[in-house]
């Protein structure tokens, strides 16, 4: 085999983008046809909920190395945040939305000092911060959050300017993670991952670099929950903050593999199709069969679809982002 | 001012629940310390428990102090069986406790889906009590004003579950300082290349630690069962927070450590439930947790030989 040229490597990689944006744009003009084309919009929507969930989900577990398990918290604050905006203060989505993501821009400033944490530290105490934030929500004052009861867009919104949001939202997060992974930033967040220390020897800013991946994984997360309130309508704080939010997040993005672009978008596809399934043929067994997907896929391919291929043909790393 | 009964009746239950909760994580730090797994299903494996008891005494009649013994030794094989079938396989990962926590979750979700498919989603009252059912401890002169005394009471399912959580702590304390396999699990936890340097088998240390870990939740789960007569098979990620909490606080893989945690949990616990507005005292634990995180993460008894 001829040694890759620099030029090559220019050359593959451009390629690869332009495959890859074509394939976005035929993904946005397919999702976008159907409402129009009387589609199964629930389907679609949660489809392009979880992939954007678990790509944002992959900028601080895939390029990073965290694993936050709360990861819902960001999801619950802007599911809250849109909905206390617009049920409460009657201000439209469309400023409901961008203020829930700077909702959960805050809150992940808040959580930032736990990013000295590592390891498994780090994910119990995400874990933890998650479910304080279910219980603050579930007993602050029921005319702000609506208390357990929880709150209702339903007359306020439009489903399928929700479904469209959502496909914007997707859209941004597919770019930014397109970016970021050939970005000096991306490479700065996998040289910190994989030895901190030399990564700061060569001058990397390691804490900015990690603080940066946080929040803006922080401001996708709460993207997608506040255009699930716009979409769904109802809101209470045992879904908005369900830890079942973060597992299906987890497993989806390491079921295609964690720190690759096309990863988690695979893995959702494949899981998300997979689960539908399950539940209309077998509607009893459907968290057993989800538990056992993970359980398997952990044991036997821990480096996720896309993870196992980029091992075994080393030659498709020139063509898989 | 606080009356005098209700002060007692937390300090009880603050003893009464902690040792609970000692129990909890010291199985969890058995698993944390020795085999490096953060066990996400360690509610379910109690919870299994708890309806081990249910099914003896509902179907067979059997006493829940007896059931203890047997509920033991199945969990202990259980656990056994659980350990050769998922933990060896983990060792090939890049980060083996981040993949175990996940791993144990997926675990979890199969246990509760077998368990409501068994038992259905409905929360069970174990059909149980002692004779008599409560307990005077003593009374409190003038309690509730000149003449009318207070009395402190205590079911007797729960003085009974005490007891006997108190000899099983006294019982893993001496096993874990005075016998062979205890030493030589306390030693794995230290260092794993030097255990297996002096000629311990690793696999079978692993595999009986995992074995004692889940019998020990399994014995967990039927004296909570005497402790709270009301089984809910959903239950299982509350009791497996308060474990995470209790190991955190001892001290991550330090099982005696976690038998002291628990029990100032148990008081904690009880103490803001009578302290504070009920919604205040359902975080203060979380709190804690991530207040002791912060200033010591070795944990408030662990002498930083983990990382």
């Amino acid at each position: 085999m001829p040694k890759l040229t620099h030029i090559d490597e220019a050359k593959a990689s451009r390629i690869r983008h332009t495959v890859w944006f074509a394939l976005i744009a035929i993904v946005v003009v397919w999702f976008g046809s159907i409402p129009t084309l009387d589609g199964n919009l629930s389907l679609y929507f949660s489809l392009m909920l979880w992939v954007t969930m678990a790509t944002s989900f992959n900028i601080i577990a895939g390029f990073t190395g965290y694993m936050p398990f709360g990861y819902v918290a960001f999801y619950g604050v802007g599911t809250y945040a849109t909905a206390i905006l617009v049920v409460n203060h009657d201000i439209s989505p469309y400023i409901a939305i961008p203020a829930a993501g700077l909702a959960g821009v805050g809150l992940a400033l808040i959580f930032a000092p736990t990013l000295r944490l590592g390891g498994i530290y780090f994910a119990i105490v995400s874990l933890a911060l998650a479910v304080i934030m279910q219980r603050i929500v579930g007993l602050a004052p029921e005319d702000i959050t609506g208390g357990s009861h929880g709150l209702n867009l339903g007359q306020k919104t439009e489903r399928q300017e929700g479904y469209y949001a959502m496909l914007l939202v997707l859209v941004a997060a597919l770019t930014t993670v397109t970016w970021l992974a050939r970005s000096r930033l991306g490479k700065a967040l996998k040289a910190i991952r994989d030895d901190a220390e030399a990564a700061d020897a060569m001058g990397v800013n390691v804490q900015r670099s990690r603080l940066y991946a946080w929040l803006m994984s922080a401001l996708f997360g709460s993207l997608c929950g506040g255009v699930q309130a716009w979409f769904t309508g109802a809101l209470d704080p045992i879904t908005a903050f369900d830890v079942l939010v973060t597992a299906k997040t987890v497993i989806y993005a390491m079921a295609g593999g964690l720190a690759t672009v096309t990863g988690p978008v695979v893995g959702t596809v494949i899981l998300v199709w997979v689960d539908e399934l399950i539940w209309r043929e077998f509607p009893v067994l459907n968290n057993f069969l989800l538990g056992l997907i993970i359980a398997l896929l952990i044991l036997f391919m821990p480096r996720g679809i896309v993870g196992t291929i980029m091992q075994r043909f080393p030659r498709m790393r020139r063509l898989i982002m | 001012m606080i009356s005098e009964v209700l002060l007692w009746n937390a300090i009880i239950g603050g003893v009464v629940f902690g040792a609970v909760y000692a129990l909890i994580g010291c199985s969890l730090n058995v698993l944390a310390g020795v085999l490096r797994v953060i066990n996400f299903a360690h509610g379910e494996f109690v919870i299994a428990g708890s309806f081990f008891s249910y099914a003896l005494l509902n179907s067979f009649d059997i006493h829940p102090l007896v059931a203890l013994p047997i509920c033991a030794a199945a969990f202990f094989f259980a656990g056994i069986g659980l350990y050769y079938l998922l933990v060896p396989r983990l060792a090939h990962s890049d980060e083996p406790e981040t993949a175990s926590f996940l791993l144990m979750f997926g675990v979890s979700l199969m246990a509760v889906s077998v368990i409501t498919w068994i038992f259905e989603a409905d929360i069970r009252p174990m059909n149980f009590s002692f004779e008599p059912i409560n307990v005077t401890l003593f009374k409190i002169p003038d309690a509730y004003g000149p003449g009318r005394d207070g009395r402190v009471l205590v079911p007797t399912a729960r003085l009974v579950a005490l007891v006997v959580n108190l000899g099983l702590i006294a019982a893993l304390t001496w096993f874990f300082y005075r016998t062979l396999p205890g030493k030589a699990l306390r030693a794995t936890t230290m260092n794993r290349e030097a255990v297996q340097i002096v000629g311990i088998n690793i696999h079978r240390l692993s595999a009986m630690a995992f074995g004692l870990a889940t019998a020990l939740a399994g014995i967990t789960g039927v004296l909570l069962a005497l402790v709270v007569p009301s089984i809910d098979p959903n239950g299982g990620p509350d009791i497996a927070l308060v474990g995470f909490i209790v190991i955190v606080l001892g001290g991550l893989g330090h099982p005696v450590g976690a038998l002291f945690a628990g029990i100032i949990f148990g008081f904690v616990e009880q103490f803001s439930n009578l302290l504070l507005p009920q919604a205040a005292a359902q975080m203060v634990g979380f709190i804690i947790l991530v207040a002791v995180i912060f200033v010591r993460p070795e944990g408030l008894f662990g002498k930083g030989q983990l990382k």
